[in-house]
């Protein structure tokens, strides 16, 4: 089933929660194997490559075409957050493939961890969006290939219950720090979201996230909500469920949260806050020394094919870098997925991250962690 | 003794505080068991219906499968070591004259009480100052570890409570320190060994924060639920496979303490 | 314990009595031979716990300048510790829920090891696997299981809900300082119970007679007699839980929410996101320090307790 049928069953409430949830369940069993033992499952030492990522990009609607080469879904290790993924590669975790976003690129080419990708070798790549990975920082040094691929792209917003938080006026930032729903607001842990959104909600400028005063201001605006925060968790499931309970009423969140919901017909929007989301794209490096590097092409090229993008977009809402994929959904549907033909339409219309330095990056997550904490 | 005193007698007060107290234990898990079975996606009463889905689910997942295979490994490995290990302690400790022996067992036991994190983190530092790549092999150090001082408690009372005579009796017959070792020591303290397999192998079966800090990318089976924790729709899949768990440990460690009729409980004395 | 002649070893692998020079000289110095058997433990754990300890008290005295460290041998982790209220508020919270979490168990405990020594006559055995069956299995389960349980449309909110004694679920269960502390208390139960129940169970049985016998009712038998001599294993279990307790981040990271974050949830946050190692390996240490510092207060407590009830 995809977003096409999804949307217009659910607008005509022909479907219900339980043919959805069969309809899911439908989804994760078809790709699977039907023996409870694979042959290469109890053998030893097999060279599937590795594929470090965000919890729910492990599954295998994601990788049909290395599935179909080699029998089997690669093997996976989920981060929390890719900052958390970093410092687990330089303590020595080798994975081949790794999942951070585009602000994090120079950074983390920094580290001497990762290694250029060769374009020629993915079939699937003259259908990648340029702009998606057109970035200096991504073609630099990279002998003419890139140091990231890109794969999925979206914003981090506030997803609402329409029918339990009062909307007054225009959708805002001010959603999360409405006080008259103290308690029942849901943020997220990582600072690589919550810090810029709050930077919005600020109205520091991008450019000058970087500056003392900005650090101060940020701060005070993450200390001035955080009295009505439920909980600060990085983790979908707790802010999905606590949106469909109405425990929460509103959360920052990813795409796929509201998309989830709504499938679920649990009444929430997506927020386009007037100040702006915030906008990203992420995608996959390359280990220096990735253990299964042939392999690892062979999931690159899997995750930007049509099928995987139409999995991505279809059930989880994000956007995918293959432009053939938006070929597959109508004007109405991306619009209610809000996404859009040109993702530069989205990505620009918000705010995009910049770049920026480890000791930033420190400086931020130590602080961050301290308003987390009540200081 | 003239009569009988009345703490001997049954007391309803008490019993019924024990049947509170068993319900407080074992009430909590087996909501696990009951909502594996609950057709919902989401945990709540009243429940709508009763399925196996996320059972068949579970088996057709092979990361499931993986994370099963590795975690067997691991445990597996870590229970022959660290019951090896134990059995040369546990001998050293009782029948050799050691200086120090109370600071030494000390030692051995002291996982027990030190936060697990203390030497997750304290591993995890070493293992990649040393550039050591993080495996299962990291997972099964930091478990080995933890996994001792439950080897130890298990088979020490096992070699206080035979009569070294025995031993003593067959070397004096010729035999040498193997064949003594292998047709006296051991059948005597088969019930120790086997408890103490048990036991340590469910210990690390179940062990998480080691295998949170020193994981790489094979994953253990706490591992991967922690992981599938995240993500929605895997939830009740979740609680099926935590069923399981649930199920094998239970029936490895209640096998383990009665196989080993003192040992565990024992060991508390010395405390 | 008797320490007996035994003479032969494993630490003689497979050579024949009498032929190696080493081996006479093992024969000779038995504790030598026991040493031998302990070898393998003890550089094991010398490699997994001296090691890496040495590594990280050294490494809590480093700096993280980005992505490097500067081996600069200060003590700045530790004055940012004792300075920033972020640390300390952090520290003595979470002895103050080990605290609590442990007295709560001691206290629910404390009957049920009573009832085991004394009232349990018949399959006591199957009772005490039975008692210390969970603690063995999966901890992350069994906190998870209170996140099912104290939830928003969790067990005890929708199971009140459905017998219509509350209108709207309950906020409070989860995401506090109380679902912490319930959580721990039930994780560590069987932990704290045994060390009582053993304490109990040595408990002469002709000294209880005695004392009935010299018209001592229950209640004054059970503070005068019971109490004191079951003291041992209390203390016994009030270490065995608090210590671990203290350095936990499981439960506070899955029930906890953000008024109940505890050390444990700093120290991993410094080897995660946060990524400063020195200052995690610092935290770490501080951690074990302070706890030791508890343990010996309240060994001291204890010990003059005992002076004053004399």
């Amino acid at each position: 089933m995809t977003i096409r049928q999804m949307i217009s069953g659910v607008k005509q409430g022909r479907l219900s929660r339980r043919a959805f949830t069969r309809s899911l369940l439908a989804a994760g069993i078809v790709p699977v194997m039907s023996s409870p033992f694979p042959r290469r499952a109890m053998a030893s030492g097999d060279g599937h490559a590795t594929v470090f990522t965000w919890g729910g990009f492990d599954v295998p609607e994601l990788y049909q075409d290395y599935i179909e080469k080699h029998g089997d879904v690669p093997d996976f290790a989920i981060f929390g957050a890719p900052e958390d993924g970093l410092t687990r590669l330089r303590s020595g975790f080798v994975s081949d493939l790794i999942h951070p976003c585009m602000g994090d690129i120079p950074r983390w080419r920094q580290t001497g961890l990762f290694q250029p990708i060769d374009i020629s070798r993915l079939s699937n790549w003259p259908d990648v969006i340029p702009s998606l990975y057109e970035e200096p920082h991504n073609l630099e040094d990279a002998d003419g290939g890139v140091w990231q691929v890109p794969f999925d792209w979206g914003q981090t917003s506030i997803t609402y219950r329409t029918d339990l938080y009062d909307l007054q006026g225009e959708e805002s930032w001010d959603i999360l720090w409405d006080e008259r729903y103290a308690g029942r607001i849901g943020m997220l842990a990582t600072g690589d979201d919550a810090w810029w959104c709050a930077a919005i909600k600020a109205g520091v400028p991008f450019e000058e996230i970087h500056t003392d005063e900005a650090f101060e201001a940020i701060a005070a605006v993450l200390r001035e909500q955080r009295p009505l925060v439920r909980t600060y968790t990085d983790d979908t499931s707790s802010l999905n469920q606590a949106l469909a309970a109405g425990e929460m009423v509103a959360a920052m969140t990813w795409n796929s949260s509201a998309v989830e919901l709504t499938f679920e017909e649990v009444p929430v929007r997506f927020a386009q806050p007037k100040e702006g989301a915030l906008t990203w794209g992420c995608g996959f490096m390359l280990h220096a020394e990735a253990p299964n590097p042939d392999r690892a092409y062979d999931v690159l090229d899997a995750l930007i094919s049509v099928s995987a993008g139409e999995f991505l977009t279809g059930d989880y809402g994000y956007g995918h870098s293959n432009a053939r994929v938006l070929e597959l959904f109508d004007d109405e549907e991306l619009a209610a997925l809000t996404l859009s033909r040109d993702p530069m339409d989205i990505l620009d219309a918000g705010h995009r991250s910049i770049p920026q330095p480890p000791e930033w990056s420190a400086r931020m997550n130590t602080l961050y962690e301290q308003i987390k904490a009540g200081f | 003794m003239i009569k009988r005193h009345e703490f001997h007698k049954p007391n309803r007060a008490l019993q019924l505080y024990a049947a509170f107290f068993m319900g407080l234990l074992y009430i909590p898990i087996l909501f696990i068991p009951l909502f594996s079975f609950s057709s919902g996606l989401y945990i709540r009463f009243p429940i709508e219906g009763w399925t196996f889905q996320w059972y068949a689910q579970l088996f057709e997942r092979t990361a499931v499968l993986r994370a099963l295979e590795n975690s067997v490994r691991v445990a597996g490995s870590v229970a022959v070591v660290s019951t090896l290990l134990g059995i040369f302690a546990a001998k050293a400790l009782v029948r050799y004259r050691i200086p120090g022996k109370g600071p030494i067992l000390g030692f051995i036991l002291l996982p027990l009480v030190v936060p697990p994190i203390i030497f997750g983190v304290a591993l995890l530092l070493m293992v990649s100052t040393l550039g050591i790549p993080l495996s299962l092999y990291t997972i099964a150090a930091g478990h080995i570890i933890i996994c001792l001082p439950f080897a130890i408690a298990t088979l020490l009372p096992r070699f206080e409570g035979y009569d070294a005579a025995m031993e003593e009796a067959a070397a004096d017959l010729g035999e040498n320190g193997w064949y003594v070792f292998w047709r006296v020591t051991v059948p005597i303290i088969l019930p120790g060994i086997v408890a103490s397999l048990l036991l340590t192998f469910t210990v690390s079966f179940d062990e998480f924060v080691m295998a949170f800090f020193l994981g790489g990318n094979d994953l253990t089976l706490p591992l991967y639920v922690w992981g599938q924790l995240r993500i929605p729709r895997a939830f009740p899949v979740v609680l099926a496979l935590g069923t399981l768990i649930l199920l094998f440990s239970f029936a490895l460690v209640f096998l383990g303490l009665k196989i080993n009729k003192r040992g565990s409980i024992k060991i508390m004395d010395r405390e | 314990m008797t320490i007996t002649h035994s003479s032969d070893g494993l630490g003689t692998t497979g050579a024949r009595r009498g032929t190696s020079s080493l081996r006479r000289l093992l024969a000779r110095f038995e504790s030598l031979r026991g040493l031998a058997l302990l070898a393998p433990t003890l550089v094991i754990l010398g490699i997994t716990v001296i090691v890496p300890f040495l590594l990280m008290s050294a490494m809590s005295l480093w700096t993280q300048i980005g992505f490097d460290y500067a081996d600069d041998w200060s003590v700045r982790n530790y004055t940012t510790i004792l300075s920033e209220p972020l640390y300390t508020t952090l520290l003595l919270r979470s002895l103050g829920m080990a605290m609590a979490a442990t007295l709560l168990t001691v206290v629910l405990a404390y009957p049920m090891a009573y009832f085991l020594a004394f009232h349990v006559h018949r399959n006591k055995l199957v009772w005490l696997i039975i008692i210390t069956l969970p603690f063995w299995t999966s901890y992350l389960l069994r906190v998870f299981a209170w996140r099912v349980i104290l939830g928003y449309e969790g067990v005890i909110n929708s199971g009140l809900m459905e017998i219509g004694l509350i209108a709207e679920p309950l906020n409070v269960l989860l995401y506090s300082r109380t679902a912490v502390i319930i959580t721990l208390a039930h994780a560590w139960a069987a932990f704290a119970l045994l060390p009582i129940y053993v304490s109990l169970e040595k408990i002469d049985k002709s000294v209880l007679e005695a004392s009935a016998d010299l018209g001592e009712g229950p209640v004054m038998r059970f503070f005068r007699v019971i109490l004191p001599l079951s003291m041992p294993g209390v203390i016994a279990g009030t270490f065995l839980m608090f210590i671990p307790t203290v350095g936990d981040y499981v439960t506070p990271a899955l029930v906890g929410g953000p008024n109940a974050q505890m050390i444990g949830n700093l120290v991993q946050l410094q080897f995660g996101t946060v990524n400063n190692w020195p200052m995690g390996a610092a935290l770490a240490i501080t951690m074990i320090l302070s706890i030791t510092l508890v343990g010996l207060l309240f060994l001291g407590l204890m010990y003059a307790l005992r002076r004053w009830a004399r």
